[in-house]
Order: C-alpha cells, then sequence, then structure tokens
C-alpha cells in the first residue's frame, strides 16, 4: 500500500511514534540501565569513574542480608498499604459528599486541593512544628485533656504521625480525580436506579463506585508509586527515627547514596525498590486493568 | 565646586565606617595581595550562630583586600555532599569550604585539600602580623592537623589542611534558680548530674534534668558521645577493635538513657537545635554541649532565662573529658583562587577580626581573644578556659567510616536503646558487630 513519494503507509504509525520511543529510550531507558550497572561496582560518589571495583551481585546479596533494608522495606510496605487506604476512603467519601453544585463549592475545592500544592519538604516542616511536643499546637490542644504524647519520639506515634502527614496532603488528590470520575458518569443511571427505587447507598455501591472503578484504579496505582517512593516530608519530619520506625525506603536509599557515599550500593537498593514497584503495579493492573477493559 | 548634600552624607558615612573598623581591620597593603584585587572566591559555610556574625565581616574583607566573596550557604550537615561533588571534579566552584572536624581525615585522604603550611611559608601571601601559634592548641590539633597518629591526632605526621573557626568545646549550662531552689549543688561530677536531673523530674512540673541531642542518625550519636569519654569509653582503639560493648561505653550508655528518661518531654527526638531550645525556654534544668550555648542564652530574643544560667566544666566521670568539635576553614586542591582564599582564611581568623566576631556572640579561635575586654563582658572565661584544659582531640574517631558508623550503625543502634526498643548491651554488641563489617570492607585489619 503505497502513498505518495512511494512510502508505504502502514509504517507510519511507526515513523510517527518513533521520536517518542528514542526520547523514552534516552531519557528512561538509559538512567535505568546506568543504576543496574552502577548496582554491579563498588563506587564511592566524588570518586572518578575508573577504575571501578566490580562486585555484581555481592553488593545486592549484602544489602538484602543487611536487616535494616528488610525493616526500612517492611516500614514502606506497611505505609503505603494504610495511607492508600485511607486515603482512597476519605477522597472517594469526600467528593461523593461534595459532588452536588452548591453554592461556593468551587472555591471550597479550591481550598481543599491547597496541601497538595505544597512542596513537601515545607509539609515535613510544618507538621514537624504542629506535632512538637513542646511548642505544637496539637499539644496545645491535648493540654486540655492532661496529655502531652511525644509524637516524633515514641516509635509507633511517629508512625502514626508520618501517616497523618501524607493523608492531609494526598487525600485531595484522590478527591479531585473521584470527583472528576463522578462528574463524568452518565446520569442516566443514576437517574434510572432512582426511578428503581435504589436508596443513596444503593446508589452509590451499585452504579456509582463500579462506573468509577477504572478511575479508582488508576487513582491507587499513582498513589501506591507515590507512596512507595516517599523522601521528604520524612526526611523533613523523623530523619527516619526513632530506630528505624519511619525510616521508608527512599530514605535509606538516599542515606546511602549521600551520607555513606556508596553510590553502587545504593544503586542496588534503587534497583530492589523498582523491582518491588514494578511487581505491585503489575499486579495491580492485572487484577483491574482500566485500559484492557476500555479496548474490549 | 559644589558639594551635594549627598555626596557630603555619602563622605562622613565612609568615614565613619572606616574610623570603626580602623583599628581591628588588617590592610591588604600590609601583604602582598595587592595582586588578588578584583578576583572573586566562592566560600561553602554553614548557616550557624558563628558564621552569622562572621558573614557580617565580609563587606570589610571585600573593602580592605578588592577580594569578592560569593557564599554558597547551607545546613551544616547538608555541606559534606556538596563539597565532596565539587572537589572532585578537575575545578571545582568552591575556593574556600567549611568542613564540620569528622571530615578533615577523609578529605585529605582522598587528596582534596590544600597543605596550609608552604603557604604560610609563602612571604607574597602569609599576612605579617598572622600569630599562627596565637591560635588555641586543641582547636588547632584537633581541626586543624591530620596523618599523625591514628590518622587524626596530633604527633608525628600530622600536617596542618585547616584552620579552626567556630570551633567548639562542651561546656554544662545549669539553671541557678532551680538549683537553688531544690538545694541541688551545682555538678561537677556525674553522679551529681544524675541527681539533680532524677530530683527535678520528679519535682519540678513540667522540666526535665538534661536536654541533649538524641534524634535519629548524627545527633543521637552525638549525645551519646558527650558521656563516652567522661567514662573512658572509646568507638574503636588503637588497633581500630569496636570498643562499643566495653564496660565503659555501656555505662556511658546507660547514663545517657537515663537521662533521656529524666529529660524534657520529646527528648529523644531534638536534634542541636531542639536541644538546645528545650533549655533556653525553660523545658529543662541544664544543657551539657557545645560553648555555642553562650552567645544565645544572653539573648532575650532567643533565650527565656537570660538572668539565670550558671556555668561549669563539663563534670567529671571516670576523668574529666570534654568535646573537641566544630568547624574550620580549608582551601580545595582543584581551586582557582586559591591565593585570594588563602587571604579570605587568614584575615578572617586573624586577631583583631577574632576579637569582632567573638564580641558580637561568635566563638573565639584565639587564646588572646579571650582577655579582651568586650569578650570578658558576654564569656564566662574561665569556665571556658577549663573546657579547653579537657578539650579531647580522641572525642570520636575521625576516619573516614566515621560518618557511615556514626549515621548507620550507633545513629540507628543507639535510638533503638533511648527509645526502649531494644535493650542496651545485645544492641552495642551488635553495633560493634556492624562496625567491625565497615572497617573490614574498608580494609583495617588486613595483615
Amino acid at each position: 500500500m503505497l502513498g505518495r513519494w512511494g512510502f508505504d503507509r502502514r509504517l507510519a504509525p511507526y515513523v510517527f511514534a518513533a521520536p517518542a520511543v528514542l526520547i523514552m529510550a534516552v531519557g528512561l531507558f538509559y538512567p535505568v540501565v546506568e543504576a543496574v550497572r552502577l548496582s554491579l561496582y563498588e563506587v564511592r560518589l566524588g570518586e572518578p569513574p575508573t577504575p571501578q571495583a566490580f562486585r555484581g551481585l555481592s553488593i545486592l546479596a549484602e544489602a538484602l542480608a543487611d536487616s535494616s533494608v528488610r525493616t526500612s522495606m517492611a516500614v514502606t510496605l506497611q505505609f503505603s498499604v494504610l495511607v492508600v487506604a485511607v486515603e482512597m476512603v476519605l477522597g472517594v467519601a469526600l467528593a461523593l459528599a461534595l459532588e452536588k453544585p452548591l453554592r461556593g463549592m468551587r472555591a471550597f475545592r479550591t481550598l481543599f486541593v491547597l496541601p497538595m500544592m505544597i512542596a513537601p519538604i515545607c509539609v515535613g516542616l510544618i507538621w514537624r512544628y504542629m506535632f512538637d511536643v513542646n511548642v505544637g499546637p496539637i499539644n496545645s490542644w491535648l493540654a486540655m485533656f492532661h496529655v502531652k504524647p511525644a509524637w516524633l519520639a515514641d516509635p509507633s506515634l511517629a508512625f502514626f504521625t508520618l501517616c497523618v502527614t501524607d493523608i492531609w496532603q494526598f487525600t485531595p488528590f484522590v478527591f479531585i480525580l473521584a470527583l472528576a470520575g463522578l462528574q463524568g458518569i452518565d446520569q442516566s443511571a443514576v437517574e434510572a436506579a432512582k426511578i428503581d427505587g435504589a436508596s443513596v447507598l444503593q446508589t452509590i455501591r451499585y452504579i456509582k463506585i463500579p462506573l468509577l472503578a477504572p478511575i479508582l484504579m488508576i487513582t491507587i496505582l499513582m498513589r501506591l508509586i507515590d507512596a512507595l517512593r516517599g523522601l521528604e516530608v520524612v526526611y523533613a519530619m523523623t530523619n527516619g527515627g526513632p530506630g528505624l520506625s519511619t525510616e521508608l525506603f527512599s530514605l535509606h536509599i538516599y542515606k546511602s547514596a549521600f551520607v555513606t557515599q556508596r553510590m553502587g550500593h545504593s544503586a542496588a537498593l534503587s534497583v530492589c525498590l523498582l523491582v518491588v514497584t514494578t511487581a505491585l503495579s503489575a499486579a495491580l493492573l492485572m487484577w483491574s486493568n482500566p485500559m484492557r477493559r476500555k479496548g474490549g | 565646586m559644589r558639594i551635594s548634600r549627598r555626596a557630603a552624607l555619602q563622605a562622613s558615612l565612609g568615614s565613619a565606617v572606616a574610623a570603626f573598623a580602623s583599628p581591628y581591620v588588617a590592610r591588604g597593603a600590609e601583604t602582598g595581595w595587592a595582586g588578588l584585587k578584583g578576583q572573586s572566591i566562592v566560600i561553602n559555610w554553614p548557616s550557624h550562630p558563628h558564621y552569622d556574625v562572621a558573614k557580617t565581616l565580609i563587606p570589610e574583607f571585600t573593602a580592605a583586600t578588592g577580594i569578592k566573596v560569593e557564599l554558597d550557604e547551607m545546613q551544616y550537615l547538608r555541606m559534606k555532599d556538596a563539597q565532596v561533588l565539587q572537589m572532585s571534579k578537575p575545578q571545582g566552584d568552591y575556593d574556600v569550604i567549611v568542613y564540620v572536624i569528622m571530615w578533615k581525615t577523609e578529605y585529605v585522604q582522598r587528596n582534596f585539600l590544600n597543605e596550609l603550611t608552604p603557604l604560610f611559608a609563602d612571604e607574597r601571601l602569609a599576612m605579617k602580623d598572622y600569630n599562627k601559634d596565637g591560635i588555641i592548641k586543641a582547636y588547632y590539633e584537633g581541626l586543624g592537623l591530620v596523618g599523625g597518629p591514628r590518622g587524626y591526632l596530633p604527633g608525628p605526621g600530622a600536617k596542618l589542611y585547616g584552620i579552626p573557626y567556630g570551633a567548639e568545646c562542651s561546656v554544662l549550662a545549669y539553671r541557678k534558680d532551680i538549683f537553688a531552689k531544690h538545694n541541688l549543688t551545682p555538678p561537677r561530677t556525674y553522679d551529681e548530674m544524675l541527681t539533680a536531673a532524677r530530683v527535678i523530674k520528679e519535682k519540678e512540673p513540667g522540666m526535665g534534668g538534661l536536654a541533649q541531642r538524641a534524634q535519629t542518625g548524627h545527633q543521637v550519636t552525638a549525645g551519646w558521645l558527650i558521656h563516652l569519654t567522661p567514662f573512658n569509653g572509646q568507638v574503636i582503639d588503637d588497633k581500630f577493635v569496636p570498643q562499643v560493648a566495653a564496660p565503659e561505653a555501656i555505662k556511658a550508655t546507660e547514663v545517657y538513657k537515663e537521662f533521656i528518661d529524666t529529660g524534657p518531654a520529646g527528648a529523644a527526638s531534638f536534634d542541636f537545635g531542639q536541644s538546645m531550645n528545650a533549655f533556653l525556654q525553660g523545658q529543662a534544668a541544664m544543657y551539657c554541649d557545645s560553648i555555642s550555648v553562650f552567645g544565645p542564652a544572653r539573648n532575650p530574643a532567643k533565650s527565656k532565662v537570660v538572668d539565670s544560667v550558671g556555668y561549669l566544666v563539663h563534670p567529671k566521670a571516670t576523668r574529666y573529658s570534654g568535646e573537641l568539635g566544630g568547624f574550620g576553614l580549608a582551601i580545595p586542591k582543584n581551586s582557582a583562587r586559591r591565593e585570594a582564599a588563602f587571604a579570605f582564611m587568614q584575615w578572617m581568623t586573624a586577631a583583631q577580626q577574632d576579637i569582632r566576631v567573638t564580641a558580637q556572640g561568635g566563638q573565639p579561635t584565639r587564646l588572646a581573644t579571650l582577655e579582651h575586654p568586650d569578650v570578658k563582658k558576654i564569656y564566662p572565661v574561665d569556665v571556658y578556659r577549663e573546657c579547653l584544659e579537657i578539650a579531647n582531640p580522641d572525642w570520636r574517631p575521625i576516619i573516614n567510616e566515621w560518618t557511615e558508623i556514626s549515621e548507620k550503625v550507633l545513629g540507628l543502634r543507639l535510638s533503638e536503646i533511648i527509645t526502649g526498643k531494644a535493650p542496651i548491651k545485645p544492641t552495642m554488641e551488635t553495633a560493634a558487630t556492624e562496625i567491625k563489617t565497615v572497617l573490614t570492607r574498608a580494609g583495617y585489619y588486613k595483615t
């Protein structure tokens, strides 16, 4: 099927896609391949690229044998699952509550998404101050009940504060996507359910949530990936402590790279994180892939 | 010729500044620095009370020498990443770096720094009246020398790579009013300090005994080190064998934990600033850490306890031994403006400037500075001298691997101990094993 100038039209999609593929190859695959290569060498920050001591998979084995790596990964998974679950429930609930076009709702929605617009490092500093045991406003309010929790000095409370901070910052993200999804729902299905006598809860359970499912799945995926690589907030709030109670895996990688300056070691840990994130994302997409459903 | 009012005002102001500065400012004309005029140097510099004061002198340095200065200012623990990256390049951006004491040996072993003795020997560059011998001996040896015994102590093989600036030793600050109220003896020993901590926690509502650093990582290690050498403990011995599970170190750890337990609320998460703040805001009756508390404690904007603070030498446990830490100035090997950088280092640490910075709340570099009346007005000079006498250059092992040991091993294990998540002895034994792993990887035990 030849077109003008003897060009095979069937090649057109590949020709148009080629620049994007090239950019992706250079911008995405090259750094990943370089990180994998680095993970096989013992390299310290600031050392010249050659000579580097080749250590192969022994760096990875050493990293995985380190109990602090395993603890840090466990903390990260626990944190990610918990915050994403709470954010999904709260975000969708708020979207359902605020979907009606009420007076002043636009301004309220804008205000509601403000936490998402604040730089994460500032969020960490704000909440570190909020939870400060002596001068923080939270303990000032709690003084009425004669309690003074040491939020950031107690391992379990510190983990809780980190979750609260993430939920505060990212529930609006779920809210916005869910609200957009709700407003895109074909209202005839909702009207039909009402005519059939469905209650509000039944309409949500059997009509709105199923129709929202593809968007919610993408939202979960995005939030999960984001939570798994969270760094700045925990860095500013607790620096991973007390002990390892709030040390997210990204912070562990950061410390490995910039505190101990072992770039090969931190690259090996980064590859581990990439594998875990990819596996979780693939599992989610296999379970419910909105793209596949749309394609039929 | 008519002189405008603006010109007259400018001339008067200029004369006033010159008149004020003249007793202090070393003139570029007294050196061979004339050829450096017009050069511009970049300095990596910490956000720190001493450097906040020192910064105010920089315009005068430029006026006196014609050398322009650009500051790259950052939080002190974050400087290392930037410095290592810059000093690894064939030509880096920094002409002067401010290093923390912990990094000096590593920088020298990685061939990052210029040795300073040849520069001082160059008559063209050396300030005529600089008097290197006037620098406080403990600071000169602890912060400036590298390559001696164990790689970081003064002695055979040690060479000068930095000039101490913002150096510090430890001191005990305590609340005279609270101690008097409870009939407590101002502590000269650890037993007295522990007794005071217990009594205050029990009898003074809302107040803890001793405020100290304890946040996971560098801070908790620094907090623990304050007590280690007074109990005769060591992190590693002369053969680089870890000693953190030895009886002396265990005793120091028990004491440290008790100070956390009897300390102000939330003590286990305090960093350097929060720890000092807890004392200055009246949440703790004692503070045993850097002498940098002297300035903020007398500043009503920062302190609620301006009139009630007393100072004593760091108390004795098995022996008297105090912190030796802080910052030093050095010139990276890859600096393109080494001579101008050396001029800056000398000018800032010269006697006249040292007095001015110290009199405004900075930290002295020279012993004679403590004799100046302006300094005596604000510093408890006698206590400071006692603290300097016991400042221990072997307070921590300043080897290349110290950052990793401090942050990733001790910084984690000590945090687990003070929050009650882990028992002391087995955890310190784990830490000893982990330190040995780090040192083995680094090749310390090769025969």
